[in-house]
């Protein structure tokens, strides 16, 4: 029995934590800063500028990111239009995300999403394979079989047992949504948890079988983002989620870790069909809400505005 | 030398071939080995009554051999190339009849390509049947390119686990759509039995039947290189033996002219190094025979296919054209001038993004064979996409930039509300509205329901709704030929300005999603009553929002 044991002295033991604090001390992680007690960022200015600021007051890129971990970014390209349609996340906060996170010392980003439309005019016409080009050890897929999906199981599913995930999701260890806000047909808008459907193999099923916005918050259960960055750049107030439809202009970038408090947030940020809404009108943020899953009252966030 | 010059063609040839797809860059011509084929070149424009720009490319090959001779099949033809390719590898230790053979079989091919032309005069285009290019393409296109990519995919699962294991994550999630196609049987029967015919002589197909082969052997006799048989010659007849077209006659110095490809073989295998293929001008030196075609087989065959171009057109499937329920790709030329120039090389339904293309079988008649369709419930038309006529090889499917392809409508959407879940059971479907990419499917209340309706003057035909619409069978919404636009010249955009169509993207008609107090929710479990409280429908609102 005795070999089991871990064998840590004293000393070792000592000494390690002082070079941790010492680490610490030197890099001055973010988490040491007091942004972080913010539950949103919510940011304005255009699409770049606002996504590095946004970052900044969410405590930094590296507080979700470590080195040499693998990160995925789910942005929403899950349709064949250029980026002034609103159907699509914007490139360049994709692309500084991304680099960000290559700065921060990730092994690897993998931008992915399944889209609706054939992938390779997805990745093309939103303009997001394009900007990431440039950077190195960033990759933009758009995965349309089945074998790069895996099954898991939902624990707290009141619809949902099982559904299949992107392998690549499951096996990183860091994942950042970054949706654009849009109207959609079947679920009012479609911000961060309604992405999430991006991530699954069979969302026919969502549509067809089950009560979807129930269905959205079953998922939202297992696919936990560290931090979900809501494009409000443009907004698809009508004729979501692929367009064409009316676009506004609300020039927002909204951060956090919350999925629930930034969809939430994001409700209110434009009128949706020409109505002004809040989250909790919203079924499947409601849903995710009375799952414990995150705050649906903004008036009871703390938010940073710049 | 030749071998060489072989490989390195049907690497062309297939280069070219996997080029056809999109996106296509604009400057590179993916159709070039069909735009230089002079048979498919006459045959559509002698079909057509048109001079086609792109079938003057043909002028360098009619040149080419008018100056060198029947090179082309030795050294160029992709076609030829697989034919000696396969024959060394399954034929080459068959013991085959000597060299005899009628010699009358060899006009064969001449009277097809009589017929063939003949059959073009009379409006029918035919040539496509038997051109070793458009044979070729076709067995590339609906066999081999479906293959290549089952075997690309399965060697990239095979390597999978490594390249996870190298880290190389966009190689390790790359898989290529499975392309699917009718007629590929046939059309890989075909091609088996021209290789298959090689079991009786060697390039049986060049020399009995290549229609095209008989057109350039037509040319050739002008051509500097013949072939020169010295006085060392001892008569051995190894070179009549070794000759693959059987171009030499019994008395070896004599050259059949008409069939020699100039692939040096007799001079390779002569013991006296006694033949050689000097460039000169003159034809002394040696001794030729050229063609004799009969007057009679020449009059049987062109006025046999001047009856076949006759019976094609005489049948009802002329007088029904455009009545059938029949979508032609975007930009094809008037269902007329469309069969008559298309020359059924399947490159458009290879370069096809979404798959959509299909080749008909009966659909239109014979004269319809292996033309390209749209198979719309199986896949639609992509509106970024312009491939299919950037590589048509005779225009057939004109080359249009993405804003004229857009407004080439192709059919209209048409609602079959007996079948429709929201007409018809009054359930809360909207996926046509959802996919449509014009907004020409809305929401109208008509009779206190929300019902979908399709504003034919927004639609262009794409399919999307067609392909999408989930109940099973036959979709509740098709598209038809009706009010497609199939111009011979001249812009379609200001076509269907004059028809006052829009196919703008524009801001939509979703505020009919607001008009949900009519909505009446059907039975089953999306009922009012069987939803919690909080999940309960409200009138006035969108779908998602309580």
């Amino acid at each position: 029995m005795d070999q089991h044991r871990p064998k840590i002295t004293r000393r070792d033991f000592l000494k390690t934590a002082a070079a941790g604090a010492l680490l610490g001390l030197v890099g001055r992680p973010a988490f040491s800063d007091a942004k972080e007690e913010h539950d949103l960022a919510v940011i304005s200015g255009e699409p770049a500028g606002a996504t590095k600021k946004a970052l900044e007051a969410m405590g930094g890129v590296a507080r979700f990111v470590k080195k040499g971990q693998r990160v995925v970014l789910k942005p929403n390209m899950s349709f064949a239009n250029p980026p002034e349609w609103g159907s699509t996340t914007h490139p360049m906060v994709v692309a500084t995300v991304a680099q960000a996170c290559m700065e921060a010392g990730a092994q690897q980003v993998v931008v992915l999403d399944y889209p609706l439309r054939r992938a390779e005019l997805c990745l093309e016409r939103s303009g997001i394979r394009e900007a990431c080009k440039p950077l190195k050890g960033v990759h933009v897929l758009g995965l349309e079989e089945k074998k790069f999906f895996r099954e898991i199981k939902v624990p707290q599913g009141k619809v949902l047992e099982r559904v299949e995930v992107l392998k690549e999701v499951l096996d990183s260890q860091v994942l950042i949504n970054l949706p654009v806000a849009k109207s959609h047909s079947a679920t009012g808008v479609s911000l961060g948890i309604k992405g999430l459907m991006g991530l699954i193999w069979d969302r026919y099923s969502f549509h067809s079988l089950y009560n979807i916005n129930q269905a959205l918050a079953d998922l939202a259960t297992v696919i936990k983002p560290q931090l979900t960055i809501l494009d409000a750049t443009r907004a698809l107030v009508s004729g979501g989620p692929g367009g064409p439809g009316e676009v506004r202009k609300p020039n927002l970038i909204i951060a956090g870790i919350d999925p629930v408090a930034v969809d939430s947030y994001g409700v209110t940020v434009v009128p949706w069909y020409g109505q002004n809404f809040k989250g909790r009108q919203v079924e499947h943020l409601l849903a995710a809400h009375q799952r414990g899953l995150g705050k649906i009252d903004i008036d009871q966030l703390k938010i940073f505005k710049g | 030398m030749r071998t060489f010059s072989q490989a390195v063609s049907f690497f062309l040839f297939s280069i070219f071939f996997i080029f056809a797809t999109y996106k296509l860059p604009d400057w590179l011509p993916a159709d070039v080995y069909l735009r230089l084929d002079p048979l498919l070149g006459l045959s559509a424009v002698f079909a057509g009554r048109e001079i086609i720009g792109r079938v003057l490319w043909s002028l360098i090959l009619i040149g080419a051999t008018l100056v060198i001779g029947r090179f082309f099949c030795a050294y160029v033809c992709p076609m030829g190339a697989a034919i000696d390719f396969l024959d060394f590898l399954f034929f080459r230790k068959k013991g085959r009849p000597g060299p005899g053979g009628k010699a009358g079989y060899r006009n064969l091919k001449f009277f097809l390509l009589v017929i063939f032309l003949g059959a073009a005069l009379a409006s029918l285009s035919l040539a496509f049947l038997m051109d070793p290019l458009a044979l070729l393409t076709r067995f590339f296109t609906f066999f081999l390119y479906p293959l290549a990519i089952t075997l690309t995919n399965f060697l990239f699962d095979l390597l999978r686990p490594f390249f996870q294991v190298f880290g190389w994550t966009t190689l390790s999630h790359l898989h290529y759509p499975q392309p699917v196609y009718y007629m590929s049987a046939i059309t890989l029967l075909i091609f088996g039995g021209i290789i298959a015919l090689s079991r009786s002589a060697p390039r049986f197909w060049c020399r009995y039947l290549c229609p095209l082969g008989a057109l350039l052997s037509l040319l050739s006799p002008t051509g500097l290189f013949k072939r020169r048989v010295s006085q060392d010659c001892n008569e051995c007849l190894k070179c009549r033996r070794a000759c693959p077209m059987g171009a030499v006659e019994e008395d070896p110095k004599k050259t059949r002219l008409s069939e020699c490809i100039q692939c040096r073989t007799c001079a390779k295998v002569c013991p006296k190094g006694a033949i050689a293929f000097p460039a000169v001008a003159s034809s002394a030196g040696g001794e030729y025979s050229t063609v004799e075609l009969s007057r009679r087989g020449f009059l049987y065959s062109f006025t046999g296919g001047l009856a076949l171009g006759f019976l094609s057109d005489r049948t009802p499937f002329t007088p029904l054209q455009g009545k059938h329920q029949l979508i032609r790709p975007p930009g094809a030329l008037p269902e007329g001038d469309f069969l008559r120039t298309c020359i059924r090389c399947g490159e458009c339904m290879k370069s096809c993004l979404t798959n959509t293309l299909q080749p008909c079988l009966w659909e239109s008649g014979l004269s319809g064979l292996w033309t390209p369709k749209m198979e719309v419930r199986f896949a639609a038309c992509e509106q970024n996409c312009n491939v299919c006529g950037k590589v048509c090889p005779t225009q057939a499917i004109r080359s249009l930039s993405l804003e004229e392809k857009t407004h080439a409508k192709v059919g209209t959407a048409v609602l079959r509300k007996e079948m429709c879940l929201v007409w018809a059971q009054d359930k809360l479907c909207l996926i046509c509205d959802e996919i449509c990419p014009y907004n020409a499917i809305v929401f109208r209340t008509v009779e206190g329901y929300r019902r979908p309706v399709v504003i034919a003057s927004r639609c262009n035909g794409c399919g999307f709704c067609e392909q999408k619409c989930p109940i099973q069978g036959d979709s509740a919404i098709i598209v038809v030929p009706n009010g497609e636009i199939r111009l011979r010249q001249g812009s379609y955009i200001k076509e269907a300005k004059k028809l006052q169509l829009e196919f703008k993207p524009d801001p939509g008609d979703d505020k009919y999603i607001l008009e949900e107090s009519g909505l009446r929710v059907g039975g089953g479990k999306q009922g009012g009553e069987n939803l919690p409280s909080e999940e309960k429908p409200r009138p006035q609102k969108p779908k998602g929002f309580l």
